[in-house]
Formats: C-alpha cells, structure tokens, sequence
C-alpha cells in the first residue's frame, strides 16, 4: 500500500452562498520514497490538495489515507499527532519563530513530541548540523540569509525523523542559486529515503523531481515522469 | 515546557506585559494591605479587651427568678460572701473570686481637702487580678488586710493625682486619705490605665486625647479598701432586705435583723476562669456551685463577655469582608487587564500559532500556553503586588490610628496571590480557548 493515499477526495468551501470545490474527485497513490512535484495554476487546488496531504486539514468527501492511518474523518487530535510523527513542513516563507535561535527553532517539533529537553537539544543541534549550520546554532532568524532561514525550516522539518517531507514553494522566496542548493538538499534526502512531496508552480522545479502531477479546477489532468 | 515558552513571552515584551500586570499589581498590594489592615484593627481589639479584662471574666448578676421560682425567691440569700468562698473552693476551674460592696462617699485629704464623691469599694485581693491592675507604687492590699479590717486604701492613679497634685506617687503612700469621715492610710497607688493612643501621646509630649466614652476611668478612679473594713465601717447598719430563711433546727432571724459579713448582699461578683479552654465547663461549675449556696433559686445571671466580643469580631469580619471585597474587585479588573492583553497578543501571534500547529502542537498545548502565560503574568505581578504592598502598609502605618497598627501575614500574602493567580487562571481561558481553535491553514496564512 502507498504511503499516501487519496480516493475521490474533494474539498468544498462555503464562501457565503457559493460553494467552491477546491478539489473534484481527485485519486492519487504516493509511493514511499518517490519525489513528487503538484504543479498548477493558481486556484487550482493544489494547495489544498498539500494541506490534505500534510495533515493540515481533512476531505470533505472521498477517502484520505497517510502512513496507513485512515484520516477521513479524523479530529485536529490526530491531525496534530499524524503531523508530529509523519510529516515535516517546508514553507516559502520559512515560518520561523523570531524570538527563537535556530536550536530553539529546530527543537520545537520535539517539544510537541514530548522528548526531554537534553535529547531535544542533542537532537535539534545534530539536525542543524546536517543541513550545514553548525556554527549558526545561536543565530535568530533576523541574522540568517535567506537561504539559511530555509535549511533552518529544513532542518526543523527533519528533526522528528518523518517519513513526508511537504514543501510548499520552498524556493519561492530565494535566488536561483540557494535556491539550486535547498532543491539539492531535497533531493539528498530524498535519495536517503524521505518522500518529498513539493507544491510549485515553476516546471523548472517540477522537472528535477522523478514524478509531476498537474492539477487544473481541482481535478488532475495530467501526470508524467520527467 | 509551557513555562517556559511563557516566562520568554513575558520576557521579550517587558512592557505590555508589565502593563498587564499592574492591575493585578495594585489589586494584590491592596488586598494585602486591607488584610493587614483589619488584621492591625483585630489585634487592637484584641489588645484593648485584653486590658479591659479578657473573657477569663465572668459577673455574677442579680436576676428575677422565673416562672414558678418566684415563690421561692426569698428562699435565696443572694449573692453574698459564700458564694465568692464556694465558688473559689468548690469550683475547681474559678481561678479568682472577687466580691465587692461599694459606698458612695466625699474622699478627701486627711486635712480635708480636695473633696470630691467618689465610690469607695471593699475588695479582696483577688480584685486586684480581676480588675488586671498593675501597681505605681506601694503595695495592693492583701489577705492580712482583710482578716484585720485594716483602714488601708489603695488608690486608683487619677485620684491620686487629683488629692495630691504634683506629689510623686511615692510620695502619696504613707498618706491619710478621708473616706467620708474616716481615715485611710495610702499603702498602694495604681498604675495609669489609658488607651494606647493616650499612652503614645503622652510619651510623644502631645496633647493626651480623652474620650467621651473611657472604659478605664472607672478603674483610674478606684478607691479600694479591705472588704472587711467596708463592712464593719460603713455597711454593718445596714439592714438585711429579706428574712434568712429558716433552717431546720436554726432559729429564724427576724425581718431586718442587722447583716452579719457572710450575709450581706454584694454589690459586685465578678470571677475569674483559670483557662479559657474549659470555659463551658467552668460556667457549669459555677452555676452548679450557686445552685446550691442559693438553694436553687436562680436569682442570679452570668454575665460573660463572649457576647460583645462576637460582636467584635462580627464587626471586624465585616470591615475585612468589604475591603476584601473592594480589593478582589481591582484584582477581577486586573484579570479583565490581562484578558485584553493576551487577546491582543494572539491576534499579534495567530502565524506562531500556525507554526506550532503545523509542526504538531495540539490544540490543547496552545491552550494551555496561554493559560500559563497569563497565569505567570498574574503571578509574577502578584510577587510585585507583594513588594508594592510592604510599602503601602508603611504608608498606612503613619496615617492609621496608632492602636490599628497594620499587620502583615502570611496567610493575607498567600491568599492574595492565590487569588491573583486564578484571576489570571479564569481571564486567561477565553484568549487560550480563541488560540486553540485557529485552524491551522488559515493561521499560517495570516500576515
């Protein structure tokens, strides 16, 4: 069975009158250890479509099933302990928490993972040190580059050891060049066995992942292998 | 954890959350300083009944029998000398006894001067407990002065002071004092009672305040000589008011025959119970002893003054009850303060809510990091409240009556931050219930 798991799964806003059916029946099966690329027009769904994966948000119809657990009608409970043990976020605005050096930022997965606060920190400086910053542990996210800011994130997404890695435009907010280095770093982990799952609407970005998945008014339309 | 995160929220906004904090400041110092406050009042009273003559103190009082009783009523002898003796010998928890006859006479110097009407009366010793009189000079009279009828005086200070004006007490002793037209000699002059403002004024050389109502004149005014040379000297004419009733095998006395010491009727019994911790018991003891010396006729009533201390304490558990209230009222508009607060700071931090979410906080942790930041700031401003506090109780010091000196306790310190605490505990449950129901999508979208 795949890691991920959707059938006919819709989602259907209420904007007053209107209903707006931000996915129609869409059926996807993500295997563990691909690397798969949602790309699409803005307003297509796909972001929907990644909060469904990462466990942000549940179907309003149709079946969703991640890491063999059923979530179809799951509460913010198991929502919560689904994206503590299984899924890591990387955002295009990193989402740093300002007031924290990047250890205290590393370390808060763990937090929420009830990990006691020496193995926390053990853990939290072995990640930062695997995504190359080692010697920034102290720094806040004011004093980091942006590409920095976003191996920080990478490595807070890193830190509980899940199977999903969700990236959501991750290099939106960078130049060609770090951005170059975060998509190499993703594809190392990915090679090292993490399923990545990136949200993007630059096919050049698509193009460096091993599946691509286009969505169009909430439907997939196309699928293809680069 | 969550306390953590909390102390570095307070930490990185000093300000707002000092400004949270002041109301539970202010509520905490004021309650503290109303507790102690009431607490100065109490033990003023405490103090002032203490001299008054505490609760040890019973009077034995004159009563109409009741109901069937009054048949019988001249079957009693009413309070004389043997109940004093019964009561001291048979009632084992009566610590003293003191009976008194009084006699209103013109004491004067032994030239004759400086008359004025004052009330003599004929003690015991054991007044001089009772009545909780320290001595200024000289000697209290004693139980040689009583078996002898000793025409011995103990002086009460302000007569003292009104017979021999600017004589040293020490002087006064030795004296002759007239009572009526007999002689006295001084062996004893009392020390001043006076309230502690009157003391204090006194010491600082201000005007000594009097009062209209001054519960210790009556004993700066005391003329005090042996029982048995009050009787003997001026009560002995003094006619029986009933016929002793015939005993068997006693030959009646008649209608008016002349009193004899053990017969004549007190003025005044008033006994003193040894421990307050049997103080039932010993009203027991009592009652059963004059039970008996009055052939159970109850004639007589206790008088204790259980009932106007409850009416202290009564009135002072109200003062407490009001300022307390007053005091809890500031500290609920303290908890309002950081209610507004804490919603401000979530709508300020709704994208660090997000991030917590989507790294796998559950709602109930963002809850309950609310709830502890606002219950630390609560607390931290309880802490403060307590500083601010020692410094409104100097303040209140200085201009609070002298005898109410405000006192501090630990139980008032403890109360009010607890109280603080869950002023900040209730406040805090509607911004940390608000946190925990973002949904995450839309709070990581908040800019």
């Amino acid at each position: 069975m795949s890691l991920i798991q959707l059938r006919g799964a819709t989602k259907v806003y209420r904007v007053g009158e209107q209903e707006i059916r931000a996915l129609d029946g869409v059926d996807l099966d993500i295997a563990e250890g691909d690397f798969v690329s949602i790309i699409g027009p803005s307003g297509s769904g796909k972001s929907t479509l990644m909060h469904l994966i990462g466990c942000l948000d549940t179907p309003s119809g149709g079946s969703m099933v991640v890491g063999g657990q059923d979530l179809s009608r799951a509460t913010a409970d198991d929502l919560s302990r689904m994206r503590s043990r299984e899924i890591g976020f990387v955002f295009q605005s990193f989402n740093l928490l300002p007031r924290l050096d990047v250890v205290g930022n590393v370390e808060l997965p763990l937090i929420y993972a009830n990990v006691p606060a020496k193995e926390r920190r053990r853990r939290a400086e072995e990640a930062a040190k695997s995504v190359g910053l080692g010697d920034r542990l102290a720094n806040r996210p004011s004093q980091l580059s942006g590409g920095q800011c976003q191996r920080v994130a990478i490595a807070r997404a890193l830190v509980n050891n899940p199977r999903i890695l969700l990236g959501d435009e991750p290099t939106g907010n960078l130049d060609s060049a770090t951005g170059e280095t975060v998509l190499g770093l993703l594809g190392e982990l990915n090679r090292a066995g993490k399923t990545v799952v990136l949200v993007t609407h630059d096919p050049g970005i698509a193009a460096r992942s091993r599946r691509v998945i286009e969505l169009r008014d909430g439907k997939i339309v196309g699928e293809g292998r680069p | 954890m969550a306390l953590r995160i909390g102390l570095g929220e307070i930490a990185s906004h000093k300000f707002r959350s000092f400004l949270s904090m002041l109301g539970v400041v202010l509520g905490v110092s004021s309650l503290i300083a109303t507790m102690a406050l009431t607490r100065g009042i109490e033990e003023g009273m405490r103090t002032f009944m203490q001299q008054m003559g505490g609760l040890e103190l019973v009077s034995v009082v004159p009563n109409e029998p009741g109901g069937l009783m009054f048949e019988f009523a001249n079957l009693s002898p009413g309070r004389t000398l043997r109940d004093a003796v019964a009561l001291k010998g048979a009632a084992g928890l009566v610590s003293h006894a003191s009976p008194e006859l009084e006699h209103p006479a013109v004491v004067s110097r032994g030239d004759g001067g400086g008359g004025e009407r004052r009330r003599a009366r004929g003690v015991f010793p054991d007044h001089f407990v009772i009545g909780m009189h320290g001595l200024e000079a000289g000697r209290f009279l004693t139980d040689l002065d009583v078996d002898r009828g000793t025409r011995c005086v103990v002086l009460g200070s302000s007569v003292a002071s009104q017979l021999f004006p600017g004589t040293p007490v020490a002087d006064v002793v030795g004296r002759t004092v007239r009572i009526g037209d007999s002689p006295f000699t001084v062996v004893g002059v009392l020390k001043l009672q006076e309230r502690e403002e009157q003391a204090r004024a006194r010491k600082a050389g201000r005007k000594v305040p009097t009062y209209r109502w001054d519960p210790f004149r009556q004993k700066n005014e005391s003329v005090l000589i042996p029982f048995s040379t009050m009787f003997h000297e001026f009560r002995s004419g003094d006619r029986s008011e009933n016929a002793t009733p015939a005993l068997p095998g006693a030959p009646a006395k008649a209608e008016g025959a002349p009193n004899s010491m053990e017969s004549i009727r007190l003025d005044t019994l008033t006994v003193r119970i040894g421990d307050l911790r049997h103080f039932r018991a010993a009203l027991l003891q009592i009652r059963a002893v004059l039970d008996l010396t009055h052939r159970g006729v109850d004639d007589y009533d206790l008088e204790t003054r259980e009932d106007w201390f409850d009416r202290v304490e009564s009135s002072v558990r109200a003062a407490r009850l009001s300022g307390g209230l007053i005091s809890a009222i500031s500290l609920i508009v303290g908890g309002i303060g950081i209610m507004n607060i804490m919603l401000a700071s979530i709508s300020e931090r709704v994208r660090e809510i997000g991030i917590r979410l989507a790294v796998g906080a559950r709602p109930r942790d963002i809850f309950r990091q609310i709830l502890v930041e606002s219950m630390l700031i609560s607390f931290i401003g309880g802490m403060i409240g307590i500083v601010a506090s020692l410094g409104l109780i100097e303040v209140l010091k200085l201009i609070s009556p002298t005898e109410n000196v405000p006192v501090l306790t630990l139980d008032g310190i403890l109360f009010s931050v607890a109280f603080a605490v869950f002023a900040g505990l209730v406040s805090g449950i509607h911004p940390a219930l608000k946190a925990s129901r973002l949904d995450p999508i839309t709070a990581l979208r908040y800019e």
